[in-house]
């Protein structure tokens, strides 16, 4: 089974490519790439490919599954649906379900339910699952360090499995889900999860996706996990500095009349984590980075050799209070929305590599959950199917970045601050790529979303790009 | 004009046989198109100078033997106060009654609510029963807006009023406030230029207050100094950017008078967006003692394009009485000032307005006690003598006796007028639910 996609933009951060030429993919594996190929087999599946962009897969640091506990939100079949529709090949699930993710059954529980796809249903999800997604305990060691088709044997085999059978099935291959366990038991921020195990089980890394106050538990924490090599992940916010508050504090939340959250939250969290990552030597990611001054704080960590890395969110790059205005619930956001100022650091420092990573932080709620007062709904917003092409219109269009800085922050370097292998398009390695055609226009509404949620202040409006096709 | 036009009214004006005919209701009414009232930020002068004179009418009913007019005859005016409220719903109810309106009161204790229908859920039940407006109270912000923009995606044609939304706006109260002070100043011809020059000190907690920022609005749209005061923790720095951006200009006319209008209204963007482009310049507040030269807006402001001056007048012409609405109104530098301390706010003040302190300020380590705040930021007899001879109190009540405002000070009638606040409530809060009516085509 071979496809061939002639002319087409192709991107790799990796190698810092971007050029047109041709691209043929067999059984899953990247065999050729050439300005022109000639020599097309008679039953090629040939993909015209002018003005479509071929990159690596998209890799999501942070986003959350309703699955289990709030399944009319999200399942985890609708949630790998979504991003697979929005170009993504790898999402990290946060543990803030409900059980939370925070023992080794959980863990084995998540990888059998992605597994077993969609319900009990003949939907042969399950022979895309790569081999260090499986709870197998210690070989996940071996596994992990697979991930992102470095293109063994092992690896190709499976995805050659899963291309088989997405060519033969009309849907798309689905994306691979890797959960983050949590730190705390209940990620309550009281007591430390059984992390050595947990470790063991083929979670991604351990985060609570929520602040945790108690410095003394942070520390111990990050001492303990110094030998177990994983990533950690920590949100920086002060909870007692946010109070009640629902949108960056200044001069916005004083005309919208909103409750303020003071950019100190986020930044002495900061400042006071920073000093344990110093103290300990543990890598730390920190997320959801919202301020002008946590940028600094991220830089001058780095300069000081710090091992850091941190992630944005979309909306952060593309928003700022002053949408507030609207006062549409999907505007609350866990960290909220940055001043116009705190918008253009982040946007600067994603595109200069300060911040890594820009994650989507998908957050589904119902549309019970989120028809109340800004004020009285639950933070977060969806977007797996949404970043992309926004951004691209937002960044790439306006000639702010280059397509490939953009790939850098979606694709390559998420995949780094996972302790994963990025994708890459080259010749030989497993294809987990995306097929991206910046022009289309679609309407973002009930029957085009793929998630089960509606949440977006984009919801209902017309969107420019649309991801045509996975590989993965 | 469009009264005029309407049979209906011919049969009104016979009901009027005691007083004025209905069509001197008020002058550019035909020209009010603000279907929605949730935020005075983009009133302009003839909006406001519209409603003046539209309870100034009003006033003169309520002092009639019969109070009451059947202008909303027919009509159902639902209060959805899902924070429970006496006061401002009983104004509300009383204007709507006095407008021969049905009326409809929602409240929340013995509603739904709590068990999973939303906002629009219990607003729509209500629009189901053939509500045609709104008046809407809520303890958070953006919900009359959330229900305004629904209503208009329903293309239902129902107007919402604001009477309160969390911390951000109470435009009726601010609006009432504006007509106590103006018909003080001429009570035939109360309007908003009266206020130009005037020294107008809003004090206390203005962090929380949606009606000291609908306040802020409407009294530097009339050309007065309005200096803020409270402390710190009370009256963020962030104040000082408050009205920046927010100059307040020239409304440009839509389209042209074919028509557009009316199906731009249709499309239901609803809550003020559909407004003609406002004019704005460069600065916005003038900061007090607080700035640096930082911001000074030296930038002079330029007047209005002739193009939209005339186009105004044109409109103002059409049928305003008063020559005044017919002066194009130059773009203005809202001037706002911010103070830390109630000296400065106070010095020639001519008009004091006090805000409401809520007790549960002290657990969020806002201040120390209401004592100290009193002693700081309470307004007393002799803090007084630091303002103009003449000058006035208000407050939006209910008063925390003796810790925002002594107690013989707001019972005293040569300074206090937080009596006729209550009474103006009503003439304006029917002037508004009449002017919305004259939206919709009454």
């Amino acid at each position: 089974m071979q496809e061939l996609l002639q002319q087409v933009r192709i991107l790799d951060p990796a190698s810092q490519t971007d050029r047109v030429g041709d691209v043929s993919i067999e059984d899953g594996v990247i065999a050729q790439i050439a300005d022109a190929i000639a020599d097309i087999p008679s039953d090629a599946t040939v993909i015209e490919g002018y003005g479509l962009v071929l990159a690596p897969g998209l890799v999501d640091v942070y986003s959350h599954s309703g699955e289990p506990g709030f399944e009319e939100r999200e399942t985890l079949y609708s949630l790998r649906l979504a991003a697979a529709a929005g170009g993504f090949t790898r999402v990290a699930v946060l543990p803030t379900t409900h059980p939370p993710i925070d023992n080794p059954a959980s863990v084995h529980w998540f990888f059998d339910r992605q597994k077993a796809g969609f319900g009990a249903s003949a939907q042969p999800s399950g022979g895309r699952l790569r081999p260090e997604a499986q709870p197998e305990g210690r070989q996940e060691a071996e596994g992990r360090s697979d991930k992102g088709g470095k293109g063994d044997k092992g690896d190709r085999g499976a995805v050659s499995f899963s291309s088989s059978l997405s060519s033969s099935s009309p849907l798309s291959p689905l994306p691979s889900l890797f959960p983050w366990a949590a730190l705390t038991t209940n990620t309550q921020g009281q007591q430390m999860t059984e992390l050595a195990e947990l470790a063991l089980t083929g979670a991604v890394g351990f985060t609570d996706g929520q602040p945790i106050p108690n410095l003394l538990l942070v520390r111990r924490m990050l001492e303990y996990l110094h030998p177990l090599g994983k990533p950690v992940m920590l949100w920086a916010c002060d909870r007692e500095l946010v109070g009640n508050g629902v949108m960056r504090e200044g001069p916005d939340s004083m005309v919208f009349g909103l409750p303020g959250i003071p950019a100190i939250a986020e930044t002495t969290a900061l400042a006071a984590l920073l000093e344990c990552v110093e103290e300990t030597g543990t890598p730390v990611h920190f997320m959801r980075l919202s301020t002008a001054r946590g940028v600094e704080l991220i830089r001058s960590a780095k300069a000081r050799g710090l091992p850091v890395t941190a992630s944005t969110t979309w909306m952060h790059l593309l928003l700022n209070t002053q949408a507030l205005s609207s006062y549409d619930p999907s505007l609350r956001l866990l960290a909220p929305l940055g001043s116009p100022a705190d918008q253009q650091a982040l946007v600067a420092a994603v595109q200069q590599g300060v911040i890594d990573a820009i994650a989507v932080d998908h957050a589904p709620f119902t549309y019970e959950d989120k028809t109340v007062a800004l004020a009285e709904s639950p933070p977060g917003a969806i977007g797996l199917e949404l970043a992309l092409p926004l951004l691209w219109q937002a960044l790439v269009e306006t000639n702010q970045w280059s397509a490939l800085d953009l790939w850098s922050a979606l694709s390559s370097r998420p995949a780094c601050c996972l302790q994963q292998s990025p994708a890459v398009i080259k010749a030989g390695e497993s294809a987990e790529m995306l097929l991206f055609d910046p022009q289309q226009m679609w309407i973002a509404d009930a029957r085009s979303l793929r998630s089960l949620s509606a949440n977006t202040p984009w919801f209902g409006q017309s969107i420019q790009g649309r991801v045509a096709k996975i590989w993965c | 004009m469009l009264l005029d036009e309407n049979p209906l009214t011919v049969n009104n004006q016979v009901v009027y046989a005691e007083g004025v005919p209905f069509s001197s209701f008020g002058m550019a009414t035909s020209t009010w198109t603000r279907r929605h009232i949730l935020s005075l930020a983009d009133f302009t002068p003839s909006e406001y100078n519209t409603v003046l004179q539209t309870a100034v009418s009003f006033q003169e009913v309520l002092s009639r033997r019969t109070k009451k007019v059947p202008t909303l005859q027919g009509l159902v005016v639902t209060n959805l106060f899902f924070e429970s409220s006496t006061r401002t719903r009983s104004s509300f109810e009383l204007a709507a009654k006095r407008l021969s309106a049905d009326i409809l009161n929602f409240a929340p204790g013995t509603s739904s609510l709590t068990k999973g229908e939303t906002i629009l859920d219990t607003a729509k039940t209500y629009l189901a029963m053939g509500t045609d407006m709104m008046v809407i109270r809520h303890k958070e912000a953006g919900v009359p807006q959330a229900i305004a923009a629904e209503m208009d995606r329903l293309d239902v044609k129902v107007g919402v009023l604001n009477a309160g939304d969390g911390q951000h706006e109470h435009p009726s109260q601010a609006l009432l406030d504006l007509f106590t002070i103006c018909t003080l100043l001429d009570p035939e011809r109360p309007q908003l230029s009266l206020l130009e020059g005037k020294k107008i000190a809003i004090v206390g907690d203005v962090l929380h207050s949606r009606v000291a920022r609908s306040n802020i609005w409407s009294l530097t749209a009339s050309g007065a100094e309005v200096h803020l005061a409270g402390p710190p923790t009370l009256l963020p720095k962030w104040f000082r950017e408050f009205a920046k951006g927010k100059e307040l200009g020239v409304r440009l006319p839509r389209a042209s008078a074919d028509g557009s209008q009316e199906s731009e209204d249709r499309e239901g963007r609803g809550d003020g967006e559909d407004w003609g482009e406002i004019q704005n310049s460069k600065f916005g507040s003038v900061f007090g003692e607080l700035t640096r030269a930082a911001d000074s807006p030296e930038a002079k402001i330029p007047f209005g394009s002739t193009q939209a001056s005339q186009s105004v007048s044109r409109r103002g012409e059409q049928n305003s009485p008063t020559s005044q609405s017919s002066i194009p109104y130059p773009p203005l530098v809202r001037k706002l000032f911010l103070h830390w301390h109630l000296e400065p706010a106070l010095k020639d003040a001519d008009y004091v307005m006090t805000l409401r302190l809520q007790k549960e300020r002290m657990t969020s380590h806002l201040l120390p006690s209401l004592r100290e705040y009193h002693q700081l930021f309470g307004i007393t007899r002799d803090r007084l003598n630091l303002c103009q001879p003449n000058v006035k109190v208000l407050h939006p009540g209910p008063v925390n006796r003796g810790v925002e405002i002594s107690s013989d000070l707001m019972d005293d009638p040569q300074f206090s007028l937080i009596s006729q606040q209550v009474t103006s409530g009503v003439a304006v809060r029917m002037a508004l639910l009449y002017l919305m009516g004259v939206s919709r085509g009454l």
